[in-house]
């Protein structure tokens, strides 16, 4: 069943390094090569994290273009993330005279829009991935040598920290020495992601796809009548069409691995789009896809349909839920928030997620509701400079600017050794009317991120109480005082 | 046996005429700010004003998100979640809308259907006809509008009165806490005025009963940090590392 037939499939990977420098750019990476073992992940998961939704949706618009040039090579195209699509290679290399020439066609089209491009060719998704970062135009790995290919790279371009981090402790450091396991031992010894990473690294494809599609038609479709002008109406009906989509598909106790989003405007124009995500595609994830499919194409007539279809579909084998501190938002709650987000867009309704950093402003991340967040400093951590409890009631996302004076008006400054030029006896908060300060503390100087010129931070802490019984975390940055969050 | 049937079965219409009876009922609140509100608790279906943005909001909703209730808060772009979390309103049961639009009034209806307490800084005076209109949603699904700000038709209004900020001083200290006196007062006839004093933050965030503070104290003391918790000028804001 797991034979070499099974991995027989030829994908081109399309990648785009425009659009993932500057979404890494964007990113708090810790280092460059994580933040390229993570690509590599995204590769493979074809999972947009969703603490980046903002700019995701614009780069998934952009990315439109390129792929509506790969859609004249063949119609069928999977977008894994934004900057990174898939094509079979089956029939357009035979149509185009051979998967070379197919990549090489490929490139240059793209490459005329003006936007460069690397394209891999290779048995299965996860090799050909890594194909299109091998080389400055990507890398044509012939049928049958994928393995070869994939046994000389180290395990880190798997994207599985955890796993990464302990196979080479244990001597096993490229894919060729994990693939010589055998499959069951890796299995047996690293549970799950073992699994995954075993077959990976034979060249196979994630998991096995169900041989054929059950004869059911499992798609999903709402007509408009009259044609919805605007997008929200067809992201909001997208979000009970997946809901629906996905009841007959746990019915059928099946999942699917991609989905086929298809809308139909006035004039007769279609698009469709397919969209990967291993594991289950929630229906808020799928009302996502649905807008960025929306906002990167501006049909001139309205939406008449849109219809879901699940695509390669596997056997559900179940998500399990925490068996507390998950709070899972009832039927009623959701209903709720989902028709304010109809209202106001999917971003502007969100819940928070202590996260950890220094600036109180650092330390929640907005979640757009429906979407999972992790932050990427967790809370949990020491936080040296931290401010201790109580925590400010009110925390400015964009630090107000402010004027502190003392006794004579002169702006209070703090030397480079954390000296007060005077004590500080008056506060002007975004220009408005100057109050005596009546108790005061500080200055408490921050240095933050000093190794990365581009965040680096230097601040001067104060606590100050103002003669109406109002107190505030000011700090002083560059020669300005801002004022960050005011206490109650 | 028979006796535990009986009991049941005396009881359970009980609880039932009583949730019809008052409106499907209170939302718990904090233990300190029990005694601010008539029957202990907030009245599903009502108004309650808590003067300007700050945590008293926050704390207000707290006993009832501890409850398994579910809080929005609406039209507040720098709500300090962490402050929220310490004040013990859990954010994974918060739905945070910063900036609800022009239509902001239909969003706070829309939530009012779904969630029990719905915290509100108007973004601008509404008018007679939408503060009825949001009074009535609130009626009709049971929960509680808690207003940042001003609005004529409240059932319960609280105000702080009176606050000082303790454990900070003249260039030493930090703030530690903050004792504030909370007035409220009712709609309806013979409604007392009720007052308490609380901890409003504690010195570890959290919302608590306080001592009236002694005259004296506050008298001698021009920013109030005289208090229950004294300033220490030996010990740094920040921890080293």
């Amino acid at each position: 069943m797991t034979g070499r037939a099974a991995a027989a499939r030829r994908v081109l990977v399309l990648r785009c390094p425009a659009w993932l420098d500057s979404d890494s750019a964007s990113s708090d990476s810790v280092s460059s090569d994580r933040a390229d073992s993570d690509r590599a992940d995204s590769v493979i998961s074809g999972s947009v994290s969703s603490d980046r939704a903002g700019g995701g949706s614009a780069a998934a618009r952009a990315f439109e273009s390129v792929v509506a040039i790969a859609q004249d090579f063949c119609p069928q195209v999977e977008v894994l993330r934004p900057g990174v699509c898939a094509i079979a290679t089956r029939g357009p290399a035979r149509y185009f005279g051979g998967e070379a020439e197919l990549a090489r066609k490929l490139t240059e089209a793209v490459g005329r829009s003006g936007v460069i491009c690397q394209a891999g060719i290779a048995d299965g998704l996860f090799a050909a991935g890594l194909a299109a970062r091998a080389g400055p135009t990507g890398l044509l790995v012939p049928p049958g040598e994928t393995r070869e290919f994939l046994a000389g790279l180290p395990v880190g371009v798997l994207g599985m920290p955890e796993l990464c981090e302990l196979l080479p402790r244990l001597g096993i450091e490229t894919l060729g020495q994990l693939a010589a396991l055998p499959s069951a031992e890796a299995a047996g010894r690293f549970g799950p992601p073992g699994k995954l990473a075993s077959r990976l690294a034979r060249g196979l494809d994630p998991r096995p796809l169900i041989p054929r599609p059950p004869a059911a038609d499992l798609s999903v479709q709402l007509e408009f009548d009259p044609p919805a002008e605007q997008s929200e109406p067809a992201i909001f009906a997208a979000k009970a069409l997946a809901d629906q989509m996905h009841d007959r598909l746990a019915v059928a106790g099946l999942a699917c691995v991609r989905v086929q989003v298809l809308v139909r405007c006035a004039d007769g124009q279609e698009l469709s789009r397919l969209w990967r995500h291993d594991g289950l595609l929630s229906a808020l994830a799928v009302a996502e896809r649905v807008r960025w499919q929306l906002d990167g194409w501006r049909g001139a007539a309205g939406i008449t349909l849109l219809r879901l279809v699940p695509d390669q579909l596997v056997r559900a084998t179940g998500r399990q839920l925490a068996l507390w501190g998950d709070s899972v938002p009832s039927d009623r709650v959701a209903r709720a928030a989902i028709r304010v987000q109809a209202m106001l867009g999917h971003d502007r309704v969100t819940r928070p997620v202590l996260a950890g950093g220094r600036r109180p402003a650092d330390q929640v991340l907005l979640v757009p509701f429906g979407d999972t967040g992790v932050p990427q400093r967790p809370a949990d951590r020491p936080w040296p400079d931290q401010i201790p409890a109580p925590a400010p009631a009110t925390v400015f996302d964009v630090p107000l600017a402010a004027s502190v004076t003392d006794d004579s008006g002169r702006e209070v400054t703090v030397s480079g050794r954390a000296q007060l030029s005077a004590p500080p006896a008056w506060l002007a908060a975004a220009g408005g009317q100057a109050r005596a300060v009546t108790a005061w503390a500080g200055p408490w100087p921050v240095t933050e991120r000093w190794w990365d010129p581009r965040h680096a931070r230097r601040q001067a802490r104060f606590q100050l109480v103002t003669e109406d019984g109002a107190a505030w975390l000011a700090a002083l940055q560059d020669g300005r005082w801002l004022i960050e969050a005011s206490y109650d | 046996m028979e006796t535990g049937i009986a009991q049941v079965i005396s009881l359970s219409p009980a609880r039932h005429r009583d949730d019809v009876l008052t409106g499907a009922g209170l939302l718990p609140v904090r233990p300190a700010l029990r005694e601010l509100l008539p029957g202990g608790g907030l009245q599903r279906g009502s108004v309650v004003t808590t003067g300007d943005w700050g945590l008293l909001p926050l704390a207000l909703a707290a006993g009832a998100v501890a409850d398994g209730a579910w809080c929005a808060i609406v039209g507040v772009p720098a709500v300090g979640v962490r402050a929220a979390a310490q004040a013990g309103l859990d954010p994974e049961r918060v739905l945070l809308v910063a900036e609800p639009g022009p239509g902001w009034t239909q969003v706070v209806a829309s939530l009012l259907d779904g969630f029990d307490v719905v915290l509100l800084r108007p973004p601008e005076q509404p008018s007679a006809q939408l503060r009825r209109k949001l009074e009535a949603a609130a009626r009709r699904y049971g929960s509680v509008l808690v207003i940042a700000g001003d609005w004529p038709g409240a059932q319960s209004r609280l105000l702080v009165a009176d606050a000082e900020w303790t454990g900070i001083g003249t260039g030493y200290g930090r703030l530690r806490a903050r004792q504030a006196q909370v007035i409220a007062s009712g709609r309806g006839a013979g409604e007392r005025a009720r007052s308490a004093w609380l901890w409003l933050p504690g010195p570890d965030g959290a919302v608590a009963a306080a001592a009236e503070p002694a005259d004296v104290a506050r008298d001698s003391s021009r920013g109030g940090y005289a208090g229950t918790v004294q300033a220490d000028p030996g010990e740094p804001l920040v921890s080293s590392g």
